[in-house]
């Protein structure tokens, strides 16, 4: 038999080495040599005959036991694992199983204490009510646990490296879902095993206070009270775990499912289009949207005319020709494009006069469409210009007073 | 509903952007914070206007286009292509696909690497050269409202979104399909806008108009 003090005391005062070493066996076993380098690394100082009668001391209390079959390794005694587990707020998830098994337990123990008021034995009655109340305890406990567990699950999810595949590191996070929170939700569903087993439970120790009423005392009504009180808590505690778990737990299973089903709609979209054709994307999936629109260029006051124009639009009356009446000789212009333009300009040079020529070529030509030809034809880098003085033109319907230009064939083509 | 103009201090630049086909987020800051907090007053007038305003709650704002005018179009086409390649891309080589195109960054040194791995199904876009990546794609991207370039580093921004739904669009297609034990998918072609007209120089734009008005006339 070890004297819990020295252990209690043992693990006291190497701490400092004991906590990180946690860490290591949370991951696994370690072997003597591992052991060693590691107890080395943190007591530099240290001797190797010390290191080794700290280790045979650590042996000789239970704190470090063999693993089975592989006498070289060694592993934290469970016990004190657990114990050190709880002192360093580590919180392994147990399994929902766990509670199913402790809720039958309750209900076996509700029937325990049923069987003893019955017979009127009272000793065995309050040792019931003791188990039935440490039993709750231990759901409790592990309610508790096994929230912190969760808080912990997510966490690891959430701050892992964003660089690992959103799969494997939401891992830990479906896996959990699949075995603790699916299994619990049912368990605390209302007509889950959970929910039946506190009625059941309750209804026992509810019936039991009446029956003390009306046949007298057995046990002290503040122990059922208080038995009851903790029944009711760990009803409530386990539905606020339960949605704890969801709340955390199902956002970041929707996330891993989404990126699962983003990933693979791409890639099924790539092997439809690889073999049909960028076509074979279904349309109604396509995202609509406007052609970027070039900038629409004008000054304020000609959009201002613009729709000036169109407020004071008034259709022009329809005429028709007359049967008997002559028609226009001469058929209308073809339209002239800036090609058009331009090769004729090209080889009308040299021009001594742009503005002159274009008023030549296009005696009725409204001054607008003159100016902007003039504008075109001016400003096009296959023609050399020289400015020449300001004059003025005579058009279909205006004067205009401008600087024209002479036009050449530029140095290269001129040579 | 009361529509007071004189509220919509930013009435202007925010119409401006979403004609242009551009997608509103938290990039713009200003714009956005005034859609979200009158985002039923500028809805209505929009759609008073005939503009059909999307409130994205994922955090995106833009107009649907009219049907008539834009169909599905090669830009989309190539804009959903790149979306897909870059998923497949990011997941083979074990980077979270998600984190990346929700406000996750990727640099403009990547792409060479991603055209040569893609060439086949890029060239079914006409995409064959960096340039053309970069033009076709990367800056209808930035332009339409979906990432910005901050000197060759692009991130995605929320309207990305648009794009991850084609993604499970075509896998629920599929589920779809695989329940029905289709060996052929009913894939229907999308209606393309011809952009080669649309790309008509302002040139022959501005002549065709002018002879047209001459022949009106006449």
């Amino acid at each position: 038999m070890i004297d819990p003090k020295r252990v209690l005391r043992a693990l006291a005062e190497h701490w400092t080495l004991l906590e990180p070493l946690c860490e290591r066996f949370d991951a696994g076993t370690l072997s003597l040599p591992e052991l060693r380098l590691q107890l080395g690394a943190a007591l530099q100082d240290a001797s190797p005959a010390e290191i080794t009668a700290l280790l045979d001391q650590w042996i000789r209390l239970d704190i470090l036991v063999p693993v089975a079959k592989s006498p070289n390794r060694f592993e934290l005694n469970a016990q004190i694992h657990d114990f050190l587990a709880y002192l360093r707020r580590e919180h392994r998830l147990g399994l929902c199983l766990e509670i199913e098994a402790y809720l039958r337990h309750l209900e076996r123990l509700a029937g325990h204490i049923q069987d003893a008021f019955e017979i009127r034995d009272g000793q065995d009655l309050a040792r019931q009510l003791r188990l039935l109340d440490m039993r709750v305890r231990d759901v409790l406990k592990k309610l508790d646990n096994d929230e912190q567990a969760l808080v912990g699950v997510a966490e690891r999810a959430k701050t892992g490296d964003r660089q690992i595949p959103l799969r494997q590191r939401y891992a830990e996070v479906l896996a959990t879902w699949d075995e603790y929170v699916e299994p619990m939700i049912q368990l605390v569903a209302a007509d889950g095993a959970f929910e039946q087993g506190v009625r059941r439970v309750e209804q026992v120790l509810l019936r039991l206070l009446g029956e003390q009423q009306r046949l007298g005392q057995l046990v002290d009504d503040d122990l059922l009270l208080r038995t009851h009180a903790r029944i009711l808590e760990m009803q409530t505690s386990a539905q606020l775990t339960l949605r704890r778990a969801r709340e955390l737990l199902l956002p970041l299973r929707e996330e891993a499912r989404r990126h699962n089903a983003v990933t693979r709609g791409a890639a099924l979209a790539l092997s439809v289009i690889r073999k049909r054709g960028l076509d074979a994307v279904p349309q109604a999936a396509m995202p609509l949207f406007t052609r970027p629109q070039s900038n629409f260029l004008g000054a304020a006051s000609q959009v201002e005319a613009y729709v000036y124009a169109l407020a004071r639009f008034q259709p022009k009356p329809a005429l028709f020709p007359k049967a008997t009446g002559n028609r226009k000789s001469g058929t209308a212009r073809a339209p002239q494009t800036a090609r058009e333009m331009l090769d004729r300009c090209e080889q009308a040079l040299p021009l001594p006069d742009l503005m002159a020529w274009l008023l030549e070529q296009e005696p009725e030509g409204a001054t607008d469409e003159l100016l902007y030809w003039f504008s075109r034809l001016s400003r096009d880098p296959r023609f050399q210009r020289e400015r020449l003085e300001r004059r003025e033109y005579l058009t279909a319907g205006h004067h205009v007073s401008l600087s024209s230009f002479a036009l050449l064939s530029p140095p290269s083509v001129q040579g | 509903m009361n529509i007071d103009l004189k509220e919509m201090t930013q009435l202007a630049p925010i119409f401006r952007e979403l004609f242009k086909g551009y997608h509103l987020s938290r990039s713009e800051p200003e714009c956005y914070a005034q859609l979200s907090t009158m985002q039923d007053q500028y809805r209505a007038l929009f759609k008073a206007l005939g503009y059909e305003l999307v409130c994205d709650p994922r955090g995106f704002y833009y107009f649907v286009p009219e049907q008539v005018s834009v169909g599905v179009n090669k830009t989309a086409q190539r804009l959903a292509l790149f979306t897909f390649i870059l998923v497949e891309s990011l997941a083979d080589q074990g980077r979270d696909p998600l984190a990346v195109l929700d406000g996750g960054t990727v640099g403009r040194d990547e792409l060479p690497a991603l055209l040569e791995k893609y060439r086949d199904l890029f060239v079914q876009a006409e995409v064959t050269t960096l340039e053309e990546l970069e033009e076709k794609i990367i800056r209808r991207l930035t332009q339409l409202g979906f990432a910005e370039d901050s000197n060759g580093i692009y991130r995605f921004l929320p309207p990305m979104h648009r794009f991850l739904d084609v993604c499970l669009s075509v896998q629920q297609d599929r589920d779809l399909a695989a329940t029905l034990h289709s060996k052929d998918l009913p894939l229907p072609a999308p209606v393309l806008l011809d952009e080669q007209s649309a790309e008509e120089s302002e040139e022959d734009a501005l002549a065709r108009a002018i002879a047209e008005e001459q022949e009106f006339d006449a």
